[in-house]
């Protein structure tokens, strides 16, 4: 495969999801390399070598003072500068459970209120409803027409969700912002595809207007909790061994595509890259 | 002068901590609270300037959602409840709060400077009194093992101006010192053991005197300005001669007797016996087995290219003292073995088994925790160490009884990967060479669990640690595993271990064997506080740390690589070839031993084991007439607590990180029904698995141990098999629990039956396993599982759990896509049933049901199993079979129902057809616990070649898949003895736990 596009995985600090969000790059084309938080701090690698940056899941330093909340505050002060760089001159940023909550606690999610540095924050992920960690298959509804190039020709799709702390909140006024702006990508959703209307366990954790996931006004940079590199064979979905006997008998290939609902997300951002002029 | 900063979510969003306190008040005690909500307290013991303190706010308050400041907040509250750490217990958020501060302010703090979190909880109820307000605090937010609490009205509060500023801060002010112990006399040397807690046994004590008498020893310690021994030599013989390191028990003489027969049979070493022996026997035969018996977890062929390891523990009396603490501290403990084997595995998966006391025990008995919080701690413990670990817990079990109140079992496995080869070498081999660097990696060391439990005793004052109950560190110890992998990669690393039990001296002591000597430079170490003795810095328990051997060229690799991943390493001392384990402190000499002194002659340890069969104890089969009313019988058995659904604990666990899940813990088409088994690719770019299940049958050992260690192995191998495991290359990991078996006439007079079981146990291990033709990976066991309890008269009671040993059961799926799960697939499939059932109730959920034990425990015929394992295994790998499901705890009555309620379909089944030894009573056909069988699902077009496969074995259609989703049971006579609808079945399960979350 190409290896035109770069990606960036980050890990150290208690992210535990590298390796099969490395993975999932490296199956959808992209020139993967794992770079320790550090690393970047450090300036021992720069993001100006990369076209897509990945934050993924975990627990960043063990995540006890609010998730994502210490590693939203490393980046910005070490890197804040380089990020908006950036993200100004065309990369991708997509932020998953762990890396969603970064994001957001750095204020590059929804990225719509200025702050001293960037953006401020304006939205949050907190404790889920039930009051607990869930491991969960959710269904998820994409926004039409939403500027996100991760979810571009997405409608539905499937995907696990594994926090503690994921219900989206923000006040009306930026809700209503988000909502004109078509920034929240995902909602949770029944298995027909109709909102879960805050509904549990359809929606996992008490998401406000059941948002699962929502992009900067440019697109650009994407945040989720569901985690698409754990939907990237078609063994991770939990119905796989009844899908599987149903297509036999009904003379059905299976899988009928190589392509995971993870997968196509993630080769959604590399493939969009990969389109003349972006590289 | 400390900064204490209070944060909480702003007053119009709800408090999901503070409703589960709220749910639990209520459910727990009866308490009803209005509303409750949580302040998060961060107290900083260190000089900020207010700028200072208004960075630090800013960093730990979202703007978003929270207020803070520095000083208490106005939430209402009618009682108000803080709860904070006693000193020296392990304050992660602490920590990490630490680290943030330090970086953010660009400040150094300095020693005695720290950082603490608590929580302040904000009651509001009518009518609250000071005895209810503090039983909340007691019962539900805090254990007086590690935490401390305050209770203040708002009238208390308002005349106090709040709680007030707690600094849980060590402080010692002890000047290290290494003290001799006098060897005059046995007596002697036995009377400090007993003051100083060293538990040496009394046996030990005369080879222990011996050597330090012999004149060549004596002259060579005069030449390291040593005498007598001193306190941390008799430190680390304790520690490498304890129970837990040593396996005296296992090692024992053992003479059993059949008291029935008279026969007597003398086995010496239950270990080389049955263990040992066996699986070398095995290696020899499977090429897939390549490394057993001597490294921290076993090693097998995964692939050309990697292996996996696998091991088991159990952290059963720390979990009985602090559950929380002591789980986290069991499966964070149990993740650094595979790091620790050969040059280092990468983690993979967890697994756990927990029994308790039941949920809902209101007897006489009062145990330190009541069964319904401890096991809310051990899950929470298990959820937290686990799923910060970043590693998938993909499989687990919870059995009830009364028997785990005297002390509770928390079983935690690990499964790891490593490469065949680390830069051309063999990654499963290591060994230390004189010259290599001792190098301690990860945690620092404090009081922690030195001497284990006994120091629960000692008494607490305001300032000393309370660091005998731990509680583990996922964080620290994800950075180092992850750091390990790159040095282990880069070719770094010629030795490592882990510091769990024994600490320093245990790994420092066993990896030293291998080069011929150490020099160990104690004040090296890196401590959490001032004032540790040298022998409590050598023995101490303190977690995630590994001990390293590191070439000296690779030395400055090593650090730099440390240093990336913010992970601390100190070079602590180095190997030699003196043939002595050597420590020195500033330069003196403290210990000076010959290494091998600890492979010397110590007397085995003797039981005296006496069988009586179950007969001759008076036990026999009920007087049991067939029911009628099955609907209500087979709902009623589905909640049974050791039956139901135990969905809670599974969605906790985060099952599916790495992103190699398979067969998930929960299957079907609600994904609400229990896999067979869990299976999960190690290695993304392979379409390779590792299969893995867990059994326990505790209940067995209440009629004849053997059998129900064979019939465990059963449960497990076929778990297995049933997701798609080839049979005939399984690997197993035995854990065995058990009450004290050393006789005594006061104190343990039932000592030589529970030694008697312990012998039969083993040899039905030995039986299966080379009857099933499975190597022992790895395996480990935990003697003295009996508590003290009291009773309703101040009376204390001995409560001893039943013989326990739980087996897990590994294989590798040569190809993922052929898996199946238990739940049925399509309406029209025939319903079959593998293997014979029996008349083999005795111990069964249906006798316990009905107030009975019986005496006609399951027993597993292995010939007759093997032919069906290779028919399943066959059938499986030629996608005949649609949903394969072993028959288990409950017998075919609740597994047919299970298997319904997987694919929410219904079924039509006949008992005439099922396959028996002899004609059976309905409810014996439903409830027997015969071990060997399958129920499966074979679509009409895959009947003819299912048929065939399985020509030879006992295998009969009893029924059809229906789409209807009731299930209806035909009894022998030819009447329909059930029909309920599958959704009221899956409601009966759920029943005991289904509103948990």
């Amino acid at each position: 495969m190409s290896s035109d596009v770069k990606a960036l995985v980050l890990t150290g600090y208690g992210l535990n999801c590298d390796n099969e969000t490395a993975h999932a790059f490296a199956l959808a084309g992209a020139n993967v390399q794992r770079v320790h938080i550090n690393a970047l701090l450090s300036k021992k690698v720069t993001l100006d070598d990369f076209q897509i940056m990945a934050f993924v899941g975990g627990f960043s330093w063990g995540d006890d003072h609010g998730a994502g909340v210490i590693q939203a505050h490393r980046m910005q002060s070490g890197i804040g500068d380089d990020l908006a760089r950036f993200v100004g001159r065309g990369g991708l940023v997509i932020g998953i459970c762990n890396g969603f909550q970064t994001l957001v606690n750095m204020g590059m999610l929804p990225g719509i209120t200025a702050g001293e540095s960037g953006s401020a924050r304006s939205v949050a992920l907190i404790a889920n409803d039930c009051g607990n960690f869930r491991d969960d298959w959710v269904n998820l509804v994409a926004e039409e027409s939403c500027p996100c190039v991760f979810t571009r020709g997405m409608t539905t799709m499937a995907l696990p969700v594994r926090h503690g702390e994921g219900k989206f909140y923000c006040e009306a006024p930026v809700l209503e912002t988000l909502r004109a702006g078509r920034q929240i990508v995902l909602r949770y959703a029944d298995e027909n595809g109709n909102p879960a209307n805050g509904r549990f366990p359809d929606n996992p954790n008490g998401s406000i207007d059941d948002v699962a996931g929502i992009c900067d006004p440019t697109g650009r940079v994407f945040g989720l909790m569901p985690h698409p590199e754990a939907y990237i064979h078609f063994t991770n979905h939990p119905d796989w061994t009844r899908q599987k006997v149903l297509a036999r008998r009904a003379g059905r290939p299976f899988p009928d595509s190589p392509v995971t609902d993870g997968l196509q997300l993630i080769k959604n951002g590399v493939d969009f890259l990969r389109q003349a002029g972006r590289i | 002068m400390p900064h204490q900063l209070e944060i909480t979510l702003k007053p119009d969003l709800p408090d999901a901590e503070g409703e589960t306190v709220k749910k639990r008040a209520s459910d727990y005690l009866g308490t009803t609270l209005e509303q409750v909500r949580v302040i998060h307290v961060l107290t900083i013991d260190a000089d900020l300037t207010p700028a200072q303190c208004e960075q630090v706010q800013r960093i730990f308050t979202n703007p978003v959602t929270q207020i803070s400041a520095f000083s208490p907040l106005p939430v209402d509250f009618d009682w108000t409840i803080w709860v904070g750490f006693r000193p020296g217990v392990k304050d992660n958020p602490g920590d990490t709060a630490r680290e943030t501060i330090s970086e953010a302010l660009g400040i150094a703090f300095k020693p005695g400077q720290g950082i603490y979190t608590s929580r302040r909880y904000c009651l509001q109820a009518h009518g609250l009194d000071v005895e209810a307000t503090d039983r909340i605090a007691a019962e539900l937010l805090a254990n007086d093992t590690i935490e401390q609490w305050k209770v203040l009205s708002i009238s208390q509060w308002r005349g106090k101006g709040g709680i007030g500023v707690i600094v849980p801060k060590v402080q010692l002010d002890h000047t290290p010192t290494a003290a001799t112990i006098p060897i005059e006399s046995d007596a002697a040397l036995l009377a400090v053991s007993r003051e100083r807690n060293l538990a040496l046994n009394p046996n030990d004590v005369p080879t222990i005197r011996d050597y330090f008498l012999r004149e060549a020893v004596q002259a060579e310690r005069r030449t390291a300005g040593l005498a007598e021994p001193t306190d941390i030599e008799l430190e680390y013989i304790s520690q490498v001669r304890s129970d837990h390191c040593n396996h005296n028990t296992f090692g024992g003489y053992f003479r059993y007797r059949d008291l029935e027969t008279g026969d007597v049979q003398e086995i010496d070493s239950l270990f080389a016996t049955c263990i040992k022996n066996p699986t070398l026997a095995l290696q020899q035969q499977k090429s897939w087995v390549v490394s057993v018996l001597w490294d921290n977890a076993g090693a097998a062929r995964f692939d050309d290219d990697h292996c996996y390891v696998i091991t088991g523990e159990t952290h059963n009396s720390p979990s009985n003292m602090e559950a929380y603490g002591g789980a986290m501290t069991g499966i964070v403990g149990v993740y650094r073995d595979p790091m620790g084997t050969g040059k280092g595995a990468r983690l993979v998966m967890g697994g756990y088994g927990f029994c308790a006391g039941y949920r809902d025990y209101d007897g006489d008995l009062k145990p330190k925790l009541h069964p319904r919080r401890l096991l809310d701690g051990v899950i929470e413990g298990v959820k937290d160490g686990g799923n910060k670990s970043g590693i998938p817990t993909t499989f687990g079990q919870v059995y009830f009884d009364d028997g785990y109140m005297g002390k509770c079992l928390v079983f935690v496995t690990a499964i790891g990967i490593m490469p065949v080869l680390v830069q051309g070498e063999p990654a499963h081999e290591k060994r230390t060479s004189p010259g290599d660097r001792i190098v301690m990696c990860g945690g620092r060391v404090g009081k922690d669990g030195i001497h284990g439990v006994t120091a629960s005793s000692e008494v607490y004052s305001d300032t000393t640690p309370a660091g005998h109950v731990q509680i583990g560190d996922p964080y620290t110890q994800k950075k180092m595993h992850d750091f390990l992998l790159c040095a282990r990669d880069e070719g770094l690393i010629r030795f490592i271990t882990d510091n769990g039990g024994g600490g320093l001296s245990s790994s420092v002591g066993e990896s030293a064997v291998f080069a011929g000597g150490c020099e160990v430079w104690l004040e090296k170490v890196p401590l959490k506080y001032e004032g540790l003795d040298q022998w409590e810095i050598w023995v101490s328990e303190s977690q995630e740390r590994m001990t390293v051997a590191v070439a000296p060229e690779h030395i400055d690799r090593f650090f730099a690589l440390s240093a990336d991943h913010a992970v601390e390493s100190t070079v602590i001392g180095h190997y030699t070839d003196s043939g002595k384990l050597h420590i020195m402190y500033d330069g003196r000499t403290c210990a000076y031993i010959d290494l091998d002194f600890m492979q010397s002659d110590f007397p085995q340890w003797q039981f005296e084991a006496e069988w009586t069969p179950p007969a001759l104890r008076g036990l026999c089969e009920p007087v049991l007439n067939s029911p009628r009313n099955y609907n209500r019988l087979l709902c009623d058995m589905l909640a049974r607590p050791n039956i139901g659904s135990r969905e809670w604990i599974v969605r906790q666990y985060d099952h599916e990180v790495q992103g190699g899940s398979v067969i998930k813990p929960l299957v079907g088409k609600d994904r609400d029904v229990a896999s067979d088994a869990a299976v999960t690719r190690p290695v993304l770019a392979s379409e390779r698995a590792i299969a893995f299940s867990q059994a326990l049958l505790p209940a067995y050992s209440q009629i004849d141990a053997y059998h129900m260690a064979t019939c465990t192995i059963d449960e497990a191998v076929r778990r297995v098999i049933a997701v798609g495991a080839p049979w005939d290359a399984i690997g197993g990991v035995d854990n065995f629990c058990w009450p004290n078996i050393q006789y005594d006439p006061v104190t343990n007079p039932d000592g030589r039956f529970k030694a008697a079981q312990l012998v039969r146990s083993c040899l039905a291990l030995r039986d299966a396993c080379e009857a099933f033709g499975i190597p022992l990976l790895s395996g480990k066991d935990s003697m003295y599982v009996d508590g003290h309890l009291a009773g309703r008269y101040e009376e204390t009671r001995k409560v001893s759990a039943l013989p326990t040993m739980q087996f897990s059961a590994t294989a590798v799926v040569p190809d993922v896509s052929r898996c199946v799960t238990m739940d049925v697939k399509a309406p029209g499939d025939f319903v079959y049933i593998v293997g014979v059932t029996a008349d083999e109730l005795g111990a069964s959920e249906y006798y316990a049901h009905l107030g009975f034990i019986g005496q006609n425990v399951p027993q597993v015929n292995m010939a007759v199993c093997r032919k069906q394992y290779a028919a399943v295994s066959a059938a499986i790998a030629q996608q005949c079979l649609a949903s394969t499901h072993g028959i288990y705890r409950g017998g075919l009555g609740i597994h047919i129902a299970l298997v319904a309620m997987g694919g929410m379909l219904g079924m039509t089944i006949d008992l005439a057809n099922v396959p028996c030894a002899e004609a059976l009573s309905d409810d014996r056909l439903l409830f027997s616990e015969s071990p060997g069988r399958f129920i499966v699902t074979i679509a009409p077009n895959d009947r003819q070649e299912a048929e065939a496969l399985f020509d030879g074995c006992a295998f009969a259609c009893v029924g059809m898949v229906t789409d209807e989703p009731v299930l209806r049971i035909t009894g022998g006579n030819g009447g329909r003895i059930v029909e309920t609808g599958v959704d009221e079945l899956k409601q009966a399960w759920k029943r005991p736990f289904g509103d948990l979350i």
